[in-house]
């Protein structure tokens, strides 16, 4: 049957796919994108917790409800920074946002 | 008054001094009466507590009663354990300083208020002299070596600010410091002679410590070394040889300063120090020896550089040199009475000697002799004073100065004829030199017109002290015999009562106190016969001997020697280190410092790349890192 290591297999997986998405992409929002990524394997992850080891109480579905608010919040904002920023080049390339450089 | 208010010594000039340095330029003629008045004050309280002391003198021993002594506690560690007082002793020696010192420094401040007329900054000239008059007498009472060294380091000072008095000329500055130098070789001597004595006596207080030496609480060797290292000191504030060589050069100051101090009292410091601590010195007669010889050679060598001299301030210079030389020998003897007795009467003749220059001075504006003679019919006060004290100085009978130089030659002809005919034959040439001053001054054809011209006697303010410090060159030497004594109060005379400690009976010996007259005689035939008239044949003996005289007036090339010490070692040695703190301390420390941190700065500003993955990189490694940290320290 499938039990808990199989979903946290998966949402070390997805985790890692969307940290490496945070480092390796060039556009602004497909970093954002893997941040969401990343966010929505730890939803799992809690999850995955709350069904079969804390199923009683089911803490993890209420952290995971967190996640989801923060998670909209924060893309709102970043977003709205991206924007921004990236309005006067006409680009969302984050390599060549460098200038606060030596 | 007793000699338990011996104290109110120190604290008048004190409070003058105080008084005066702040508030000088507002009180009116700068102060100078209130300086005078003080002085007085203080000579009537000298006497008062002599005659105390007089009083307590009982079948030729000195029974204090314990009245003599005064402390209060300064430095207190330890319940007693370490304990420095203020603390006052009176006894003969102190007697005798107190009135010596109360008396010039009268006449010198009476005279002052004339001769320093117009100077600028006249009232701060009378407030060093106060501070100078307090430090040298909280020398004279003190009981104890740490408030004597004090004292002494202050006399320092209030001779450094006055012979540095006119510092707009240069060469009163280096006049000053480099009597403030060479006599500060010479403390350095005295604080460690002090500390060795206090550590194995265990006290400071100078009665405790000859106690202690009598008992035989101290080790031989490192007695004698103690002793050694304190006369340095003496050597260095009494100008013997070698520490000698700032007292001619200390001339630069005013006139009355230089009378005050490096006549009659300053410069006795050193002979008032080993006389106190004579006890001591009786137990290491290896010491006292050197004490003798350092006086004796001392003696000799001044009286010569005295006899080429030009300045008329600069021969009494040597003159003082050699005189405090003969002090030196007659305690190296161990005889402290004829030594004190020589102090009293050199400070009453000699200081008369500095006011009697002074007059001529303030009234040709000249000083050297070449510029001068035939002053005797401008100025017949000052020259009849200038004979008084120069037949005192040459030892002429019935003057002060016989007696007392006398007493010294008699006593170094019972213990040492050696140095009996050197001394006699310093005392020649003292007879030589004086005459020579006097003749070249007051005698012969006026050198330098102008001045002559200008010449006047002195006014009343400066011809008074004159004479009454001729009087007392005259009489004070009478006070060695029984008679005097005993309508003074003392019976037997001042060697045999006041000193009651080295009790020595005077006996007039005719035949010796002939030799002697007739050495000085002898010595005044010869400064006749080559400076009287137009001083031909001293010029010609000059041209006989040019090295002999270029020594002479080179004073040995003493003073070059030194010079040459001090840029070569002591330069050489500044220039090292200041080299050292340059390049290490400051290029290689200081500045080196700063530049490391620089060179990283060029290397490590790569990081910041301004990229943003870059950044995320290094967030992720980073929470790596932290993580493998946080699961091994468990």
């Amino acid at each position: 049957m499938i039990s808990l290591t199989h979903y946290l297999v998966l949402s070390a997986i997805l985790f890692s796919l969307g940290f490496y998405g945070v480092l390796v992409r060039r556009s602004a929002i497909l970093i954002l994108i893997s941040v969401e990524l990343m966010l929505a394997a730890v939803s799992i992850n809690f999850v995955a917790f709350a069904s079969y080891v804390d199923t009683d109480l089911f803490s993890g579905i209420i952290f995971a409800i967190f996640v989801i608010t923060i998670a909209a919040a924060e893309v709102g904002l970043a977003l709205g920074i991206v924007l921004r920023t990236f309005r006067e080049r006409a680009s969302a390339n984050v390599d060549e946002a460098s200038t606060l450089k030596w | 008054m007793g000699m338990e208010q011996v104290g109110i010594l120190v604290a008048i000039p004190a409070s003058v001094f105080v008084l005066l340095a702040l508030t000088y330029k507002l009180l009116p003629r700068g102060g100078d009466f209130l300086v005078v008045l003080a002085f007085a004050a203080m000579l009537l309280i000298s006497l008062a507590v002599a005659g105390d002391y007089v009083g307590h003198i009982h079948d030729g021993h000195f029974a204090p009663e314990g009245a003599n002594a005064f402390a209060f506690d300064w430095i207190n560690i330890g319940n007693g354990h370490f304990l420095i007082e203020f603390s006052t002793w009176v006894d003969a020696i102190t007697v005798v300083m107190i009135v010596v010192v109360s008396t010039v420094a009268l006449m010198v401040a009476f005279y002052s208020m004339s001769y320093m007329h117009g100077e600028p900054r006249y009232g701060w000239y009378f407030a060093a002299l106060s501070l100078f008059v307090t430090a040298m007498l909280m020398l004279v009472v003190s009981g104890n070596l740490l408030q004597l060294y004090v004292a002494w380091e202050g006399v320092g000072l209030a001779s450094f600010l006055l012979i540095g008095f006119y510092w707009e000329r240069q060469s009163a500055a280096e006049a000053a410091k480099k009597a403030f130098i060479t006599t500060r070789v010479g403390d350095v001597g005295l604080l460690i002679g002090i500390v060795l004595l206090w550590r194995q006596a265990g006290t400071f207080d100078i009665q405790g410590i000859i106690e202690f030496a009598k008992s035989g609480g101290f080790d031989h060797t490192y007695l004698t070394t103690a002793m050694i290292f304190l006369f340095m000191g003496a050597a260095g504030k009494s100008a013997q040889f070698p520490l000698h060589v700032w007292l001619p050069d200390a001339m630069e100051g005013p006139t009355p300063a230089s009378a005050l101090i490096h006549a009659a009292t300053m410069v006795v410091a050193g002979v008032y120090l080993v006389a106190r601590m004579m006890p001591v010195y009786d137990e290491v007669l290896i010491a006292r020896d050197v004490v003798l010889y350092t006086g004796l050679i001392t003696a000799i060598m001044a009286a010569t550089m005295g006899l080429v001299a030009n300045d008329i301030k600069r021969v009494l210079a040597f003159s003082t040199v050699s005189q405090l030389g003969f002090m030196f020998v007659a305690l190296g003897f161990g005889e402290v009475g004829a030594a004190m007795f020589h102090l009293l009467t050199h400070a009453f003749f000699k200081a008369l000697l500095f006011l009697c220059s002074g007059s001529v001075i303030h009234a040709t504006h000249e000083q050297t002799v070449e510029e001068l003679g035939g002053l005797r019919h401008k100025m017949p006060i000052t020259t009849v004073t200038f004979i008084i004290g120069s037949l005192a100085l040459a030892g002429i009978i019935p003057l002060a100065g016989f007696w007392s130089k006398d007493e010294i030659l008699h006593i170094a002809s019972e213990q040492a004829p050696v140095v009996y005919v050197l001394l006699a034959s310093a005392a020649v040439l003292t007879a030589i030199y004086t005459t020579r001053l006097v003749l070249l001054t007051f005698f012969g054809e006026p050198r330098n017109h102008h001045a002559y011209d200008h010449a006047y006697e002195s006014p009343f303010i400066m011809a008074a002290p004159l004479v009454v410090l001729a009087v007392l060159a005259t009489v004070a030497g009478f006070v060695i015999f029984d008679p005097v004594g005993q309508a003074l109060g003392f019976p037997g005379g001042i060697l045999a009562t006041v000193f009651v400690e080295h009790p020595h009976h005077f006996v007039f010996d005719p035949m010796f106190a002939a030799t002697a007259v007739g050495t000085a005689l002898a010595g005044i035939g010869i400064g006749f016969a080559y400076w009287w008239g137009d001083a031909k044949r001293a010029e010609r003996a000059r041209g006989w001997a040019p090295e002999l005289h270029a020594l002479l007036v080179n004073r040995y090339y003493i003073d070059d020697l030194y010079q040459a010490i001090i840029n070569r070692v002591v330069l050489g040695m500044g220039n090292i280190i200041a080299l050292f703190e340059n390049r290490v301390v400051n290029q290689s420390g200081v500045d080196g410092g700063a530049q490391t941190i620089g060179w990283f700065g060029h290397r490590l500003k790569f990081l910041q790349t301004g990229r943003i993955p870059n950044y995320a990189l290094a967030m992720a490694v980073g929470v790596v890192v932290l993580a493998v940290l946080a699961s091994s320290a468990e």
